[in-house]
């Protein structure tokens, strides 16, 4: 099912990404993600673009797994290429089919956009490569925890994050029992119309949604009877260190970013 | 029908960290109407080679071959049809509102008529004793009901092999007892089943043949009594016993199923 090289699954290897601290790379993608969108010239896009790919080359994640997007990424950034290439009306005319004109600005701008989009989901994509679903959630926790003071629930917040990142292969790989399981019973999944594929994911979803709610159960009982009962008083065994290379890597990926908006 | 797979080599996840051969050259047949039991701990291949007597895997290399043709060639309905698999934990797959809907799922997407599909649901309810269940919800049964049900399920497209995959693992007495007594009327019916399980107990008692799988190959293949007396490790505890017996009574026989063995512990307590 290909299941285990999609875009952003945990790629336990040894690499200096790795071994940072979650919370520098939570804060880098989120500035980088914030800062992607005042880059507005193609040199800083490309700067970007070269600055991830070293990254991505320094994480040892192999670079394929960044190729296989999923679907709806796919169509966003298609879709964002074509609106621009078909609506925006600058610079000369590259084609003319009467009611529809490209031109070369809104081509570039399409092309542009699309691009930003797809660097936006590789960092992220990285983020969650490079940092176990623990690691994760204890930076999380603790980027979120002066918000405390507002009476935000940074802890549960946190939990309830990690928990949807920590189910979604364990939910495709269901998914994927699931569908084995009906094939089994003659169930084909890509025959006929839209209507009739769609009525054919039926017993597929149905088992896939009672099953969530199980595990649900299942889940918050297994915390409960481990004595789980929120993040009051609540210790760490793995404590966080902030060291030098985070605070080296967080200023290297904010200088990189200036330079891009700059430029 | 004979079912034989063929040098049947299987890769998880090729080409990632995460890359498992799962199987290793299998090579083994199921005869027509014989009852064949895999044995071997997790991770030994079992679930993995029940995938691919109907091709929901496809083996990495290596054939499956149904009655000597590839099994690559035939349509895969027809194939799925004549190779019956239940999953393990088969019930996470219920989904219709009634236990006869559910049951009537596969029957219908082979596109039987109304009739047909009726007599099949009820036949393959009555197979498993769950007759009385027709009407009922699926998601309101315990367990062992439910297991009951979605063995129906697959059962119910007459399939000519039929492989269970952990069938009783977490079941009542009562539903593992319905369950091995349906294994013997299929046999009784020229129907082949494969069954893998970890209980040894179950396989001695209704195999013809055991195959035993470790890391993904075949370690043993034969008769139970070659098969569990040769290798004391994968043997049930009956078998244990007998063996420890015969280090000093070697003129016993060597029985596996349970009444063989209370008969010859009988005679040999009488002298």
């Amino acid at each position: 099912m290909g299941v285990s090289r999609s875009l952003g699954r945990f790629y336990p290897v040894d690499s200096p990404l790795h071994a940072l601290d979650p919370r520098a790379k939570i804060l880098a993608v989120m500035s980088l993600v914030l800062g992607l969108f005042f880059v507005r010239s193609i040199p800083g896009l490309v700067l970007m673009a070269v600055a991830l790919l070293a990254v991505v080359v320094m994480s040892r994640v192999p670079v394929k797994a960044f190729l296989k997007l999923p679907r709806v990424v796919l169509f966003i950034v298609v879709f964002t290429a074509l609106f621009q290439a078909l609506f925006s009306r600058q610079g000369e005319v590259l084609l003319d089919w009467g009611l529809l004109e490209v031109h070369e600005g809104g081509l570039l701008m399409g092309i542009f956009l699309a691009f930003r989009v797809l660097l936006l989901v590789w960092m992220a994509g990285l983020l969650t490569a490079t940092t176990g679903p623990v690691a994760l959630f204890d930076g999380l926790e603790d980027l979120l925890s002066p918000l405390r003071r507002l009476r935000f629930p940074s802890h549960e917040v946190a939990m309830m994050v990690t928990i949807a990142l920590r189910f979604i292969p364990t939910l495709q790989e269901e998914a994927a029992k699931i569908t084995r399981a009906q094939a089994a019973r003659g169930a084909g999944f890509d025959e006929g119309g839209p209507i009739r594929r769609a009525r054919s994911l039926l017993p597929v979803l149905l088992p896939l949604v009672i099953g969530a709610f199980r595990r649900a159960d299942e889940l918050a009982e297994a915390m409960e009877s481990r004595g789980y009962r929120g993040g009051i008083g609540r210790t760490r065994y793995r404590e966080l260190r902030f060291g030098l290379r985070d605070i080296a890597a967080l200023t290297v990926t904010m200088l990189i970013l200036a330079l891009g908006i700059a430029l | 029908m004979r079912l034989e797979l063929e040098e049947i080599s299987y890769v998880y996840s090729r080409g990632t960290p995460f890359e498992i051969a799962a199987l290793r050259g299998v090579s083994l047949a199921v005869e027509a109407g014989e009852v064949l039991g895999v044995c071997g701990g997790t991770g030994s291949g079992k679930s993995t080679l029940a995938q691919h007597t109907n091709l929901l895997l496809s083996p990495t290399s290596g054939r499956v071959l149904v009655d000597g043709v590839d099994a690559a060639s035939l349509e895969k309905i027809r194939l799925r049809q004549r190779v019956g698999l239940v999953f393990q934990f088969p019930e996470q797959a219920l989904f219709a509102p009634t236990v006869e809907e559910d049951v009537a799922f596969a029957p219908r997407q082979l596109g039987l008529d109304e009739e047909e599909v009726r007599t099949r649901v009820e036949e393959a309810l009555v197979a498993l004793g769950a007759s009385r269940l027709a009407r009922r919800s699926p998601h309101n049964l315990s367990g062992g009901e439910k297991r009951r049900v979605a063995v129906a399920g697959v059962l119910a497209m007459n399939p000519e092999v039929l492989v269970l995959d952990e069938p009783t693992a977490g079941l009542d007495p009562a539903t593992r007892e319905t369950l091995l007594d349906l294994i013997r009327s299929l046999r009784g019916a020229g129907i082949s089943v494969v069954l893998i399980s970890h209980d040894l107990d179950e396989v001695a008692e209704v195999a013809d043949r055991v195959c035993i799988l470790e890391q993904g190959e075949v370690k043993a293949v034969g008769t139970p009594a070659e098969v569990f007396y040769g290798h004391p490790e994968y043997a049930p505890t009956m078998v244990r016993v007998v063996s420890s017996l015969r280090e000093n009574y070697p003129e016993i026989v060597q029985p596996v199923r349970y009444v063989e063995t209370v008969n010859v512990l009988k005679k040999l307590l009488e002298g």
